[in-house]
């Protein structure tokens, strides 16, 4: 059946302007990876769903060397969003957005391997009638699967180009981007009868938006459909609301319906799933049966209600085993070149302010966090391997059972699993979440889960807790292994606290694929985690930097008086009072005022902790050789000789670190994503405040019973 | 360099360490301005939320 004359025209987009692709799909079906493939970008890819929350803009070139403007957007089973991540992808699809141009097309990819089910986004983009190429993807996967798709045949039924490709491998590319060259690029042959019930509101709907709303007749049709099953309760930045006319007309209906009893949106979406189903009858045939797959295989262990808690444990344990084993000698290699470099300075230098700027502060800083560089490379390779073989599926999977009973569900985890490397993109990744106070609970509690920047302060503190070379190492693994669950137990204690006082509301029902397995993407994970070192090595060089040489000044001026010790001079420096003045504080924790500058500093972040205490504890070192901070920090001491860095206290320091929030750019996130400062002031009080309250709890308990 | 610095008084080395202190603090709170427009990470994290721009060539 022919399409509606209005929407039956080819959009005419400006001539000299480059074409502009909008990529969308469903959730893992591949998007990111084709964006990449097609762009040279290094999006961020991962087997799991909900990896990219927002939209990206990157450009590719046909095989003319003609540029085109590709946009990544949020997967989505369909254009009825029901989650702020999702809603990106209507607006811009639907030229709601005032921040985006609408694509004058839309490169609509699926997963092979579900075709029937992808089919249904499709099938609501073929609606806008816009020019669409339909990628299918994974088709290496399919045919694995058993399925035999018959590609053909889905190009002469929908009328528009399909291509069979497998991005992950780069094949079908140059197919792919000859189709995107094309000037003529056919709109779809296909169309769907609404039901006779829906179809005059449909009309009356679609007017009203190109009369009231300045739609296109090419978006009114589909958009009108949409606002018939979507609630549209989700809006995000950017989208503009309906006309009060478009509005009006839009609840007459509704009213009309209810009154009938007519199920208008399930009337709607059972005759698009009857259209569907027979479209994949067509082209889609299991040649072969196959058993239980791979996949399905090791998730009996993986998924399993006891052996899946084992399997985590085990891959937790493995992931900080390694982060021990492995990184020791690169450890050991980078902090005896950062002790070289202070000492070559030192005996080439005359004694002075510049002298001690260098050594003390700028490498003392920055070479007491560039150290744990091994560590993090090893912590972003594990995780970059969990997010590509697909078993951070599962790992949610499991947790989702302990959610629950916590009023979350595991659609939760993917933002706190996220946030094991950093707070901010597990934030944004609650976007995915369609209830809002479940995506707010999630947003206060995603900052517990232990950060890579807290990384490098536990280490310290075991390395200081737990000293020499005779300690096994799953001591020290125990003890890291302690401080993510704690960190993680936390979170979910506070996620019950608040679902069942400030954000009360109904368990959700958690609907979350498993992707199948898949071989690692080294190069991927590689990339990934590369690009996290630079990172860290780029914020090491610039903000601890910055820090480091400023919290230098603040530990040297103002001058004491000549001959007076190190410490004199940094007890009555302005870093010295700054400390002293929180010492009342902070010294029920068993903390002293030195500790207290690295607690104001690390506010700033966490890690800088770390180069903090190796500006502060630097000032104790000998003129000529620079002990590593490790040592250093053992041979702190109290007025009265008392060592400082008891095990005790370096324990509670850690178990205060677990908690506390000390991260101005979550707090700058937080403050985004909630829309104002109460939530942000409320989750710096909660978490600082619980910190200080366990840190007490720990360290008089522990000296109670004798540590 | 180095050897240049072995001629530095401690009045010259006083000066330099403190135009490299106010660079810093220069520095930070320039950072801090450019991320407040955005009132993001800045990039920092390695979160994907930053505008993307290529140069590539597919």
């Amino acid at each position: 059946m022919a399409l509606p004359a209005h929407i039956a025209a080819t959009p005419a987009g400006p001539a000299s302007r480059q074409p502009v692709y909008a990529l969308v799909g469903n959730p893992n079906c591949g998007k990111s990876t084709l964006f990449n493939a097609l762009t040279g970008l290094k999006q961020k890819v991962g087997n799991y769903p909900g990896v990219t929350v927002e939209k990206k803009v990157g450009t590719a070139y046909s095989q003319h060397g003609q540029p085109i403007t590709v946009i990544d957007l949020p997967g989505t089973y369909s254009l009825a969003a029901r989650s702020p991540d999702e809603a990106v992808t209507r607006d811009v699809l639907l030229g709601r957005r005032t921040d985006t141009a609408q694509p004058d097309r839309i490169l609509c990819i699926v997963d092979a391997t579900n075709l029937e089910r992808n089919l249904y986004l499709v099938h609501q983009i073929l609606d806008l009638g816009r020019p669409v190429i339909l990628v299918l993807n994974m088709m290496d996967l399919a045919a694995r699967a058993g399925l035999e798709i018959r590609v053909d045949q889905l190009e002469k039924l929908l009328g528009i180009p399909v291509i069979a490709c497998e991005a992950i491998h780069q094949r079908g590319l140059i197919e792919l981007k000859l189709a995107m060259s094309r000037a003529d690029l056919p709109l779809a042959r296909h169309a769907w009868t609404i039901p006779a019930a829906i179809a005059p509101a449909v009309s009356e709907i679609a007017a009203a938006l190109v009369e009231g709303d300045r739609k296109s007749p090419l978006v009114a049709r589909a958009e009108a459909l949409l606002l018939l099953t979507d609630q549209d309760s989700v809006r995000v930045a950017g989208s503009t609301p309906l006309s009060p006319r478009t509005a009006e007309i839009l609840c007459a209906w509704q009213s009309r319906w209810t009154q009938t009893g007519t199920d208008w949106a399930g009337t709607l979406v059972s005759s698009r799933y009857d259209a569907i189903g027979a479209l994949a009858a067509e082209v889609v045939q299991l040649r072969t049966e196959v058993g239980p797959s791979t996949s399905d295989k090791i998730d009996a262990i993986a998924t399993h209600a006891l052996w899946g808690w084992v399997v985590l444990g085990a891959v937790m344990t493995l992931l900080f085993f390694s982060i021990f084993t492995l990184a020791e000698s690169p450890m050991n290699w980078i902090d005896g070149h950062v002790a070289a470099l202070s000492d070559t300075i030192k005996a080439a230098m005359p004694p002075g302010d510049l002298r001690d700027l260098i050594t003390d502060g700028a490498i003392g800083g920055v070479g007491g966090v560039l150290v744990f560089l091994p560590q993090i490379l090893i912590l972003f390779f594990f995780i970059g391997l969990l997010e590509s073989t697909g078993y951070m599926a599962r790992a949610a999977f499991i947790m989702d059972r302990l959610m629950s009973r916590v009023g979350l569900n595991g659609k939760s985890f993917i933002p706190m699993l996220s946030s094991y490397a950093c707070a901010i993109p597990g934030i944004m990744a609650t976007r995915t979440i369609e209830d809002p106070k479940d995506r707010l609970v999630t947003i206060l509690v995603a900052p517990l889960m232990s950060c890579s920047a807290r990384l490098p302060v536990y280490l310290l503190m075991i390395a200081a807790l737990v000293p020499g070379e005779r300690v096994p190492v799953f001591t020290k693994v125990g003890i890291m292994l302690f401080m993510y669950a704690l960190g993680t137990v936390g979170a979910f204690f506070f996620a019950w606290l608040f679902k069942r006082t400030l954000l009360k509301g109904e368990p959700p029902l958690m609907i979350m694929e498993l992707p199948p397995y898949r071989l690692p993407g080294f190069k991927d994970v590689a990339l990934h985690m590369l690009e996290r070192a630079w990172i860290f090595v780029r914020r090491a060089g610039t903000v601890i930097l910055g820090i480091s040489i400023i919290l230098w000044f603040l530990s040297a001026y103002p001058k004491a008086p000549e001959g007076a010790t190190p410490t004199a001079q940094l007890a009555q420096s302005f870093a010295g009072r700054a400390g002293h003045a929180i010492e009342p504080l902070i010294k029920p924790i068993g903390f002293d005022w030195q500790i207290g500058i690295g607690l104001i500093s690390s506010f700033a972040a966490r890690e800088v902790f770390v180069s903090t205490m190796g500006v502060v504890f630097n000032a104790e070192a000998s003129e000529e050789n620079t002990a590593p901070l490790r040592t250093a920090l053992l041979s702190a001491k109290w007025p009265d000789g008392r060592a400082l860095f008891t095990p005790l206290v370096c324990f509670t320091l850690m178990i205060f670190y677990v908690f506390a929030m000390q991260c101005m750019s979550t707090i700058a996130v937080v403050k985004r994503e909630t829309n104002g400062w109460k939530w942000p002031m409320f989750q710096t009080l909660y978490m600082t405040g619980t910190a200080w309250i366990l840190s007490f709890l720990v360290y008089q308990g522990g000296r109670a019973l004798g540590f | 360099m180095i050897v240049t610095s072995r001629k530095m008084n401690p009045a010259l080395q006083t000066l330099v360490a403190l135009v490299l202190v106010a660079l810093a603090v220069v520095g930070l709170i320039g950072r801090a301005l450019a991320k407040k427009k955005s009132l993001g990470c800045g990039g920092d994290c390695g979160c994907s939320s930053r505008a993307i721009k290529t140069k590539a060539r597919g």
